[in-house]
Order: C-alpha cells, then structure tokens, then sequence
C-alpha cells in the first residue's frame, strides 16, 4: 500500500513536569518517544515511518532544560534550546562561531524556531547539520537516565543512520563544549541545490588553529557521506603540527573524501559527493588559513 | 499606482490592486478544503504499489466491516466508465479496472466518518496483483516486444502527429550548416499550493460540488458522463483556487468520481483533500520530452530549414497529451523566418505517471530544443546570439508556413531594448571570485493567447444591473490566481464608466454562472474578456436609450464616465450613473436589465491533423536576458538577474502582467536548473517538497520586466497573453547564460550542480 502523510497514529501523550516524572515514564519499560520540537518526530509517525509509540513524551513542560550558558568557559547548551536560539545566541557567535553557522544552515525560519539541537543530533541522520560542527568542537552530550547519568563524546554518540547510543530510558539533557581558543577559526560549507530549505548534499565543518605558519590544530567533520557524520581523522593527522601549504592541504583534502563512504541516492550521487567533499574541505582550509 | 498609457481610459492600463487580495490576505476566501458541510464523510483512495499489474481480486469486506466506514468502492462501481480528451481516447478509469498502469494509481476507495477511519480502513482491502513487466522509458516503449501499456495501442504510440511544410531536405541542402541534436526537457510538475480537493454532495437536485478546479466546466462535464445525468443536475461551484497552472485542475481526478459515487451510496456529503505527496505520485506532470532536432543555417545566420522528432513519455494514459503534442509543432514556426519544417510528434505510453498539459504548454519542449540549438550554431558559425536573433525574427504582419496569422509582434523591439540593456552591454566584465564565473544568456519566443481546443471555445458574460448603480457580473472563466477577476472587472467598469468597486465578479457556478471553456492556454483576458466587454457594452447600449430619452439626444451620443452619464459635449447636464440606473428600471412596467457578451475571436476553423492554421487568437513575444553565477568546482548555480521584455500586446493591468512574468520565469528557471522527479523503475523516489527541489524566494533572481507595446487587432484592448511566455523563454536563457559561464552546452534539463561539475572536471581534463 502507498502511505501518505497521514493523521497522527493513536497513543498516549504525557507532558511531564519534572524530571523525576519524565525518567520514571521512561524506565516504566513502555515504547516511549521523546517528542522536543518535533520536526523530524511527526512527520516520521504521520509517514509511518516508524513503529507508533505508546507513550508520547513531551519534554516541553520542562522549562529548565531551555538555555544557553557558559560555565567556566564552558558552553552548555540545554535539550530544549532551539536551532533559532542557538544560531542567534550571542556567546555563540563569538566564542563558537562554527555552531552557529551550521544552525543558520538549517532549513528555515519555522523549523529553526520549532526544531532544537539536541533534536537534530538526537534524530541522527548523516546529513544532519549541526553534527558536523558539534564534532569538530569536540561537544559532549550529557545523558541521563532514572538513577544515573553518563557523558558520551560526539564522535562515539551516532552508530549509523537514525542509530545512537542512548538507551530507551535516556535523554540526551545538554550539549557541553568546553572552550575554544579565541585564534581558533571555523566554517560550516553546506552544500545543497536550492539556497535556503534544503538538506546537505555534503556538509563539511573545519575547525583550524594555527600558530607560527603551522597548523596546531585542525578538525575536520563531515555530514552526509557516512553512514553517520564522522571526523576526517587521517586528514587531520596529515595536517597537525605541519607547515601551511597549499601541497599538503591538497593532500588532505583528497585523504579526507578517502574517508568518506557515500552513497548514491536521489539527492546525488556517490562520485559527486566525494569530489564536493575534497572540493570544500580544500576550500574551506585555504580560506581558514588564506592561502591561496 | 503604476500606469501605462495604453488608451483614453480610465482603468486599463493601471495596476488596479487585486479585488480579492483582501479576503485572502486576512482569510476569509474559503478554499474547497476549508469548507465543510453536516454529516460529512471523508474519502480516501487505495493506490497500487505496483506500476504495472493485473487486478485478481479486490477484497473489501473487512474494510467494510470496520466501524465508521460507510461505504468502499472499486473499479466495478463506475460500470466501465472512462474519460479522456477526445472521444477515441478515453481510456482512463477513476479506479483501475483489469490492471493497475501506474504506481501510485487508484485501486479502490473509502468513505468513512473522519480521516484516519477512512485510512485505517484503506489498510484492510486486500488487493491480489500479478505483477507484469513494466515500461518506463518511452524509447524503449517503442521497441518491438516492449510490454503493452493498453491493447488498443499495441505499439505504445498513444498519438502522433506528422506536419511537414516547404522542403526540409531541399533547406538543409541550402544550408552551410546543418546540426543534429539530443534534447530532454525533464520531469516536471505544477507546482501548486492547494492540492486537489472537492466536497460532492447528491441528492434530488442532482450532483453539487465544491471544487478546486481552474476549469470547472470539464468536470462539469466528465461527472454528467459518469454518472448519466443531464448537464442542469451538474452543479459545480468554484470556491478561491490555489494555483493550476494547467493539467491536474484542468482535470477530473479519481477523487471527484469517488466522493462523488460515495454521495450517492451514502446520502451524506463526502470530502476529498489530496496529500501534497499524492499530488506529486500521482497527479499530471509535464510530459518529459525527447526531441532530436535537426536545423540548417547559413552564414549570416539564417535559418533555413527544420526537422524535430520528439518523443514524449506519456505515462499510462492519453489526457490531454493529444493537445501537447500539436502544440510542440504547430507553434515551432514562430518566432523566427523558417521556410521549410517538418515535425513528427510521438506521445508514447509508459508505466510512469501521467504526461499533460502544464503552464508552456508543448510550446516550451520545442523552444527549448530550438533555441539552444540556434545558439550552438551560431557560435560555431562565428555569429552573435543577438543578431542571429534579429535577424531571424519575424515582423507583423506575418504569416508562417503552416498559416499562423501574425498581426502584431514586439520581439525586434524586445531584442533591441535588451541589446542596450546594461546587463547585455556589459556582460563581458570580470568575475566576482576565483570560484565563481559569471554568465549572460539570451532567447527569444512566442507564445498564443486565446488558446482554442478543437471542442466548444467561446466565452460568454452576463450582467445585472441593480437598480442603485452596481452591476453583477457572471463568467465562466475562472481566476485560479493570476488574477483575471481583476482585470475582467476592470474591463467590465471601464466600458460603463464606473469605479471598480460597482462591479461584482462572481465565482463560477455552473448552474448560474455561462458556460465557458476554461482557464488554460492563455485565454481568459483574451477570450473572456472580449465577452465582458460585449456584455458591458450591451447593458451601455440599453441605458443609453433611457438616457437619450430623458435629453431627447441620439443614444449613440451618451457618455459613461466616473460614475456619471451625460450627453457629448454637455457634461454640465451629468447625472450619476445610479440615478440613470433608477430610470431604467423603475420605468413602466418595471425594466429587468441584462447586458449579455459572448466571444467571437478566434473561431475559424484549423486543421488539427495537419499542424495548419491559428491554435490561438493572438500571439505574445517574449525575449529574455538571464545571468548566472556558476561555482565552478561545486557546480552550483545562482541565477541573479532575468530581464525580460515581453509583448503582451497591451498591458491592461501591469502589475499582473509583471507578476505573472515574475512567477512564470522562476517556474522555468526551476525546470531549468532545479526541478526533476527522480524515477526508478516507475517510482518517483523525491514525491515530496524537501526533495523534489522547487526554488524559492531566495532562489529567485531580480526580475525586471520591460512592457513592449504593441496594437492587436485581433483581441481586446490589444491584450495578447501574459502568464506563459515567459515560462517558454526561461529555460533556453538560463542554459545560454550557463554556456556563456562554463562554455558547455547542456541539452537535458535540470542542469544540477552535479551535473555541471561533473561536465568541468570532464572539460578539464580534456
Ligand atoms: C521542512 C524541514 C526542513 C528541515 N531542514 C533541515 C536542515 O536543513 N538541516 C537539518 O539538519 N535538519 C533539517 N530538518 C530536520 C529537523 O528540523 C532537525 O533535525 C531538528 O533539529 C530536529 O529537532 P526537533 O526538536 O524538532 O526534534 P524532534 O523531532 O522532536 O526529535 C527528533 C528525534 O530526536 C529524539 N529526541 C529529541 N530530543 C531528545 C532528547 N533530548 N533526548 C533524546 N532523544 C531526543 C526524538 O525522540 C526523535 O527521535 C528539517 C525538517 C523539516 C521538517
């Protein structure tokens, strides 16, 4: 049979107003889903894409976990900030500029306004456009559950398409990232057909430091041509501690679309993908470190 | 408010606001999803997940049995009804019969209490299919051997049509250069807000139904078919529409056939709304073309024969496709001098969804193929885009080689003002960025106004006066957003003098309003509005004898100006239009004033066999500049400025006249460089607007349109066409300006990024 979008499937919908009930619903052994700003959700349960839940968790009700703050240098960012409210925050922009960009980078007004952060990484589709920026600046996701609580680096969070470490009993609270020196600069290219409202064809985040005509630190996140969203880590190491030049990021760029798996699928094609990942990856180090 | 001197008028040539802009802005327009009546049934369609498969058996029972279901059809329901364009090609059911011929067709449906009982109930009819081998590429459907869409075209041709005018052998011979070329114009579709949606209600009366259709007049008549009922039992009402731009809302769907038999099982009234992914799986698309274009030129660039042979995937049934095929070829002789043409059109059937009519319709594959292929010449020949163009172009009064009649043209004028266009004179300047290169391309077309089916064509208005001075206006034509209600009601005001909000323009209602053929093909201004300038003019005729009367003065002489009558050359004796009103129907016996208009242009007969003759009452030139930015490593293209000059004939209100420039050259820009259903096997893998990648505003390029004037005889006011010239001339100007950019020529449309970094890299490394 041919599914369209269709109603909302039936279940149970609870709106918890505190975390002390939102943990207890969840290690109550039900099929819960946590519902946040519900953009990738609903349309996936009107598509049928997925199983129905039985208990539609609204985090909504807990106000608490809507904020941006620093702590010690450290940024956190709360499990119902929104994509908007990040793109916009003004510790954001000056202290961890990548992220903003890529939040700019979603969709659009509506969705960013509705939509959040952790929601984004939380979906995990490889194409999702704050990962790419959340890998290179290291961010850890804090996770917790009815009687524990435990920290995961990003790079370990996603294990394929739609696929996370977390537990049916944990959310993810907050998105930490510790402080990033103020000489590091960072770009977000999102490749996509249309200029606005259109997902990643290739997303690729570079996150440089650069001390005495070396690069002393480089990261180097890739979305949309991996089974999840990955850092380019032999690219990198070629790159760490090495003399700029345009030879050697040539090189790395080429190393890092070796690093990437795409595939073809109607949005484009495999070959494609890997040129454009080499392609930005290059673009974006020589306009990071201006070389020509 | 932007005017344009076309006349001594009052109204024409101003851009009056849109008179419905108001109720659409703050809501209050209903559409045919917002209205609802007590004790309405949803319905719901069962679509095959096969797109080529015998029907073995339909199980409804459990689907029956579900609470809340109130009735569930199939095929067997309609007793073998189908429709079609002519009456040899009425091939499609509203549900499949023997076999399913498309993915996503409809197999059976539901009426139940509210929408999910309808689609919980869809997942309990248990359809058994034997899957047959299907076909999906309309060269390959030609092959011997290729699986047979319908027995009654064993070779898959669903139709055909062969013009041949002069000599083409004896021109290529002519010729100093003859090029033969592939061209493919994509899968594309409409692109409207409102999808499909209809509420139908059955009872003594016979069949009414709320509709969202941009030419009510045909479903009109398809439900009087199905359901045997004569035309004054038919009554459908036209709420606001969202959008048509030809094909589906030209058209019935399963949807109206279904809601409507349900009306009649049920006794209640039944509703309909199509899931925008529905709309894109399984509504009418643009036919994707093939054309293999041949065209000789000599040196100085002119054209002296051509010879296209297109072939066009027509998808599982016939429609309207017979149309699009004459006009991919009858309108091939214009804009340019071509003394010799031959055109073999093939609309082949596929196992893909169905090919019709949309926005260009047929005019923009040729075009296309045409334009970029002169182009490509002329760079080999050494030439200029622009002068081959002036050269070439024709100029009124004209006529081509298959007796289309020219009376008036602006295309030189066109060409020549964008010549001196800035972004023409200057597109030679250096690159903004290492990574981008920058590009100007140009093209040059026609396209007909008043367009004419072979069926009834003519248009009619009927206008009430009131007795205070205001006047109720009845057309068939209907405004599906372009914005023909304003300018119909500007026509009617301006022959009677009045400021517009006197008159009152209302939505089709075919048990009031006369019947007319549809909003399709340019017509409406052209057509329509002659007839509601002969109704304006017959109710003028009638108040002026009153008029005459009271100053003893001939009628003839009686003036209608800003709501006031008054004899010539004495406009101190003026009294207000109302007060004339109140004379003329209060006198004797009590006057029932009526002004009645039908149309009469464009009635000769042509030949639809041979391609000979007008398949429209006028014709409009449009010539377009367009520049583009190309990343030359991603491919990625931002089209940032479209100059288009186009000869409406006479703007009546220009600003729809821009706006329907605005919006048509973006359409075609996203057939151009983003739009493409991806297909697999049937399939359309990106049924959906994230994926299916429609360009929006930020997409869109500084527009600017130039009005080029010109004076047609044949139609009101001189009013040509405005809403589809340009979505001719935008694609060949996009591509132009991408070869100007990258120095490749694209022939098959969209050209993605992908496609044009992929084509550097090979350039590159040559
Ligand atoms: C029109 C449109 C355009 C879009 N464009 C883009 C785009 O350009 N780029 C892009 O990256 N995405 C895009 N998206 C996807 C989507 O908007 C984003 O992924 C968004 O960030 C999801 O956030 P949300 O709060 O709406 O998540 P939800 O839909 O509420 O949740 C998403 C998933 O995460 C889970 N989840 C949510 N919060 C938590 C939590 N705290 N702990 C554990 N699990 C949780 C949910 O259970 C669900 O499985 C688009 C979506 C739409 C509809």
């Amino acid at each position: 049979m041919v599914i369209f979008y269709r109603r909302l499937p039936k279940f149970e919908y609870i709106k918890p107003e505190s975390q002390n009930m939102l943990f207890e619903i969840l290690s109550d052994n039900k099929n819960c889903s946590v519902y946040a700003g519900g953009t990738d959700l609903i349309p996936k349960l009107k598509k049928r894409l997925i199983k129905p839940p039985d208990v539609l968790i609204d985090l909504k009700g807990l106000n608490e976990l809507d904020y941006i703050k620093i702590e010690g240098g450290t940024l956190k960012i709360g499990a119902l900030s929104t994509i908007y409210s990040v793109a916009t925050s003004k510790i954001v922009i000056e202290k961890f500029n990548i992220l903003s960009q890529a939040a700019k980078s979603i969709a659009a007004f509506q969705i960013q306004n509705r939509g959040t952060i952790v929601g984004n990484i939380c979906n995990a589709v490889p194409s999702a456009d704050s990962a790419p920026a959340l890998l290179v600046l290291n961010a850890k996701l804090n996770i917790k559950k009815k009687d524990g609580s435990r920290k995961v680096n990003i790079d370990e969070f996603f294990i394929g398409p739609n696929k996370t470490v977390l537990d049916k009993d944990e959310i993810v609270t907050e998105v930490e990232i510790s402080e990033v020196p103020s000489s590091f600069k960072g770009i977000y290219y999102k490749l996509s057909t249309r200029g606005k409202m259109d997902l990643a064809t290739v997303g690729v985040a570079v996150l440089l430091g650069s001390d005495n005509g070396r690069f002393s630190d480089i990261r180097i996140g890739l979305g949309a041509v991996a089974p999840t969203p990955i850092r380019a880590k032999r690219a990198e190491e070629l790159l760490k501690g090495e003399k700029i030049n345009k030879e050697l990021i040539n090189n790395a760029a080429r190393i890092a679309s070796d690093e990437s798996s795409p595939i073809d699928d109607h949005r484009a094609s495999a070959t494609y993908r890997k040129i454009m990942v080499e392609t930005l990856v290059k673009r974006a180090i020589c306009r990071l470190t201006e070389v020509g | 408010m932007e005017e344009i001197n076309i006349g001594d008028y009052s109204l024409l040539g101003k851009s009056i606001p849109r008179i419905d802009a108001y109720e659409k802005v703050t809501g209050e327009a209903k559409y045919a999803a917002d209205i609802e009546l007590p004790g309405m049934l949803w319905c719901k369609i069962l679509r095959s997940p096969l797109p080529h498969a015998k029907i073995l058996n339909i199980d409804i029972s459990r689907a029956k049995r579900l609470t809340g279901v109130k009735a569930v059809c199939t095929a067997k329901d309609f007793k073998g009804f189908r429709w079609g364009w002519m009456p040899i090609t009425r091939d499609e059911p509203p549900l499949a019969e023997d076999k399913v011929r498309f993915y996503g067709e409809g197999v059976a449906a539901v009426a139940a209490i509210d929408e999910e009982t309808a689609e919980e109930a869809l997942e309990l009819i248990k359809v058994d299919y034997e899957e047959l081998p299907g076909v999906f590429d309309p060269e390959e459907a030609l092959k011997e051997g290729a699986p047979v869409v319908h027995d009654y075209r064993p070779n898959n041709i669903s139709w055909e049509f062969h013009m041949d005018f002069g000599d083409v052998e004896k021109g290529f011979k002519e010729a100093d250069l003859v090029r033969e070329d592939r061209f493919a114009t994509g899968r594309v579709i409409t692109g409207f807000l409102e999808p499909p949606a209809a509420i139908a209600l059955w009872n003594s009366s016979g069949i009414t139904i709320w509709a969202a259709k941009q030419s009510p007049y045909f479903v009109y008549r398809h439900l009087a078919q199905c359901f045997n009922l004569p035309l004054n039992k038919i009554r459908v009402i036209q709420p606001f529409v969202g959008g048509g731009f030809g094909g589906t809302k030209n058209d019935s769907v399963a949807g109206d056939f279904c809601s409507v038999l349900f009306s009649k099982m049920t006794g209640r009234p039944v509703k309909f709304v199509y899931k925008m992914e529905e709309v894109f799986l399984t509504c009418r698309r643009r036919h994707n073309a093939i054309i293999y274009n041949k065209m000789g030129m000599k040196k100085d660039g002119t054209i002296t024969a051509m010879q296209s042979r297109l072939i066009a995937d027509g998808g599982a049934y016939t429609a309207i496709g017979p149309l699009t095929m004459y006009l991919t070829g009858c309108i091939s002789t214009l804009p340019y001098k071509l003394p010799n043409f031959k055109h073999d059109a093939y609309r082949v059937f596929t196992n893909n969804p169905v090919g019709a009519a949309m926005r260009g319709h047929g005019v923009t594959h040729t075009r296309f193929a045409a334009e970029i292929q002169m182009d490509m010449m002329a760079e080999e020949l050494g030439l200029d885009p622009m002068e081959i163009r002036l050269k070439n172009a024709i100029e009124a009064p004209y006529e081509t080689i298959n007796k289309v009649t020219i009376f008036s043209c602006g295309l030189k004028d066109g060409l020549l003002k964008l010549k001196e266009h800035p972004l023409w004179k200057e597109r030679k300047k250096e690159n903004k960025d290492k990574e981008t290169i920058s590009g100007v391309g140009i093209s040059g077309v026609a396209y007909l106004g008043g367009a004419r089916q072979r069926g009834y064509q003519s248009c009619a208005a009927v206008l009430r006066l009131c007795e205070d001075g205001t006047v109720e206006y009845l057309t068939g034509a209907t405004d599906a957003g372009q914005g023909s209600d304003t300018v119909l009601t500007q026509i009617v005001a301006e022959e009677l003098g009045l400021s517009i909000d006197h008159v009152d323009i209302q939505r089709v209602d075919t048990a009031y309003t006369p019947c007319d053929a549809g909003s399709y093909g340019s017509r409406v201004t052209a057509l329509a509005g002659e007839a509601a300038m002969k109704a304006a003019k017959d109710l003028k005729r009638q108040l002026a004898e009153y008029a005459a009367k009271e100053w003893n003065v001939s009628s003839e002489d009686i003036v209608f100006k800003n709501n006031k009558v008054y004899p010539k050359h004495m406009p101190d004796k003026a009294i207000p239009f109302r007060k004339l009103a109140q004379i003329a129907c209060y006198s004797g016996v009590g006057a029932v004033i009526i002004g009645r208009g039908y149309s009469q242009y464009g009635i000769e007969p042509y030949d639809f066999e041979k391609g000979i003759g007008n398949a429209g009452t006028a014709y409009s030139f449009t010539s377009q500049l367009t520049r583009v930015e190309v990343d030359k490593e991603t491919g990625f293209t931002k089209c940032t400025d479209m100059i288009i000059a186009h000869d409406c004939g006479k703007p009546l209100n220009p600003g729809l006249v821009e706006s329907q420039n605005q919006g048509a050259s973006v359409q075609g820009l996203g057939q151009a460089i983003y739009e493409e259903f991806v297909m697999d096997r049937g399939r359309t893998l990106n049924a959906n607007l994230a994926d299916y990648k429609m360009p929006t505003a930020v997409d869109a390029p500084n527009i600017e349109v130039i009005h080029i004037l010109t004076d047609d005889p044949k139609v009101p006011y001189g009013a040509k066409e405005a809403s589809e010239g340009a979505i001719v001339s935008s694609p060949p100007s996009v591509i132009s300006a991408i070869h100007d950019a990258t120095g490749i020529w694209f022939k098959e449309l969209p050209v993605t990024p992908e496609k044009i970094a992929l084509a550097l890299r090979e350039k590159k490394k040559e």
